[in-house]
């Protein structure tokens, strides 16, 4: 009995590692292929880590013309940045209000945020998108796009803050209102600082989202390079005439895209899972 | 919302006026952007289906899109592609993540880590693991040359060359990408399992398949049809990762519905002018379909919540 566990044991390992090494494989190419020369991917493309490992890719595309780094990963900062902190305000304050708030038109407003879940008109509304910018003066830009994503409804974050605000207790709330606190004092002084576990996994998870985009921002961006986030940027440079000559650039890139998130993942990872429910249905 | 009118109703009222004022404050950016940036685009575009729309001049044509759509064989092709798509790809991935996640379920050293990197790709961004596995999977990537070192093929396969194996490169970017969130998913739902069910089957003298079968697999059923909905909306949807991995190659083949709108109707993506109004009603007609299957499926699948 206790051998056939462990052989059973043992087979149970081998599956599970199978699967690990498959699932590492392409990023572990790929982070390689960045320390690679450009004549080395091109002519021993079987061979999976580099014989002489070399920064230089890495030089180069910090001072490259195709793929300008710095300008993009500025970009892709400061893009990314703005959202997390305007989702998180933006959720909390939603939560809070669904969960504690008396106000008429508090059913009908939850049920028509909800309902955005179950329809959508997908691409095509970029174009009504671009004609209320226009008339409100905002150029199709990537601080355009940023408009139209801080005062996003994100219905699944509200869910996740609304029931944690009910697994809060009341009594806290109640003195403070007693003691003359009003409902908006309420929300900053008492509410926000007990939020903090719930907000990390939304920071993380809207970090992730807004980093990671990748059809709207190149959409938006399509008419200034210059504004390009970095992964919009490195896609542009392999779909480009350019890219057999600069694979080596395209894996520095594609490398320096995926840190990021990678490190957050290895730092944070329990926030990642824990949003898992969130992020399972935005898709 | 009902106010009470007694004789303290001027300061209850007044209280709850200014309560009122407050909770629409804070909710005040995400009623003016659901409004300016959800709702009136989205009808916009809804109402644009019914006309001929090339981004300069609008000019109503009735029924005509929808009649013209009806006998496009390119769109019908794509939306036949898509459903290939979730065909190919969820029979393989859940069985796959089911078995993972009996397999870490167990008291097996390192499960924490498995699981760990298991979800790691979901982390990634589309486009990059689209990019990724178009670099492994061109004609002189790393696939192609370890097949030929190892001696399993002779010469170089042009997987994007043909309709079939270029949606299997898609489907296993995609299934890499997204199984680890189904383990997870299955491992929850397993851990709900009373450890008393099985001991009772041990007893029984069921064998592990039997248990499997007969226990594990209808104590799970209420979170499979919810995971199964789950990747049955994700696979559909789908665009990104067939837009950057195969761009629709060889020859449009490839395309699923949404990544075939977004191709011909997203605005700076085509060349020339084309009729918006047409892309808006087939992206109706599309979103509707979506959210009838979705719908249907949840109305069909319900049933499975009483197996047990």
């Amino acid at each position: 009995m206790l051998k056939q566990e462990k052989i059973s044991n043992l087979l149970a390992h081998v599956v599970l590692l199978a699967v690990l090494l498959i699932t590492i494989f392409p990023l572990l190419y790929t982070v390689m292929a960045s320390f690679k020369t450009n004549a080395e991917i091109l002519s021993n493309p079987a061979a999976i880590f580099p014989v002489k490992p070399t920064f230089q890719n890495y030089i180069d595309a910090w001072n490259s013309d195709v793929l300008d780094i710095k300008r993009m990963l500025f970009n892709s900062t400061y893009y990314t940045v703005i959202i997390v902190f305007a989702t998180l305000f933006s959720t909390s304050a939603g939560g809070y209000v669904f969960a504690r708030g008396e106000f008429r038109g508090k059913s009908f407003w939850f049920a028509a945020f909800s309902l955005l879940m179950f329809f959508s008109m997908g691409s095509v509304t970029i174009y009504p998108t671009l004609k209320i910018l226009n008339f409100l003066h905002v150029p199709k830009s990537l601080p355009g796009l940023m408009i139209t994503k801080i005062f996003g409804v994100s219905i699944v974050n509200i869910y996740l803050v609304r029931s944690y605000v009910y697994s809060l207790p009341k009594g806290i709330e109640e003195a403070a209102e007693i003691d003359g606190c009003s409902f908006v004092g309420i929300f900053f002084r008492i509410v926000l600082p007990l939020l903090k576990p719930i907000m990390a996994t939304i920071g993380v998870l809207a970090f992730q989202g807004s980093w990671n985009d990748y059809l709207m921002p190149m959409i938006y961006t399509l008419g200034d390079p210059k504004q390009r986030p970095l992964i919009v940027g490195v896609i542009a440079l392999s779909k480009s005439g350019e890219s057999a000559a600069s694979y080596n650039l395209v894996f520095a890139g594609t490398t320096l895209a995926l840190l990021p998130v990678l490190i957050a993942y290895c730092i944070g990872n329990k926030y990642f899972v824990s949003g898992l429910a969130a992020g399972a249905v935005k898709g | 919302m009902k106010i009470k009118t007694n004789t303290t109703s001027r300061v209850r009222d007044k209280k709850f006026r200014e309560k009122e004022r407050m909770c629409y404050l804070l909710l005040s950016p995400q009623i003016i952007g659901f409004l300016v940036f959800s709702i009136i685009p989205m009808l916009w575009a809804i109402s644009l289906s019914w006309t001929y729309y090339d981004t300069i001049k609008t000019r109503f044509v009735g029924w005509e899109n929808f009649l013209l759509l009806f006998h496009d064989s390119n769109y019908w092709r794509a939306v036949v592609t898509t459903l290939q798509f979730a065909v190919m790809k969820i029979p393989v991935e859940l069985p796959l993540a089911l078995i993972l996640a009996v397999l870490l379920s167990r008291k097996i050293k390192g499960a924490g880590f498995y699981r760990a990197v298991y979800y790691l790709p979901h982390v990634i961004s589309t486009a990059l693991v689209a990019l990724v596995f178009s670099n492994i999977f061109s004609f002189f990537g790393v696939f192609n040359a370890l097949m030929q070192k190892t001696g399993l093929m002779s010469i170089p396969v042009d997987w994007f060359a043909e309709k079939m194996s270029a949606m299997w490169i898609i489907v296993i970017a995609d299934i890499w990408k997204t199984f680890g969130v189904n383990v997870l998913y299955f491992i929850a739902a397993l851990a709900n399992i009373p450890e008393d069910v099985y001991e009772s089957a041990r007893l029984d003298g069921a064998t592990r398949l039997q248990t499997f079968f007969r226990i594990t697999l209808p104590m799970i059923a209420p979170t499979l049809q919810i995971i199964i909905m789950l990747s049955l909306i994700g696979t559909l949807g789908t665009s990104e990762m067939v837009l950057v991995l195969t761009n629709g190659a060889p020859g449009g083949l490839t395309y699923t519905v949404n990544a075939y709108i977004f191709n011909n109707y997203a605005p700076g993506i085509t060349n020339g002018t084309v009729n918006v109004g047409y892309g808006c009603a087939m992206s109706l007609v599309t979103g509707l379909m979506l959210s009838v299957i979705t719908l249907g499926y949840m109305k069909m699948s319900s049933g499975v919540k009483e197996v047990y």
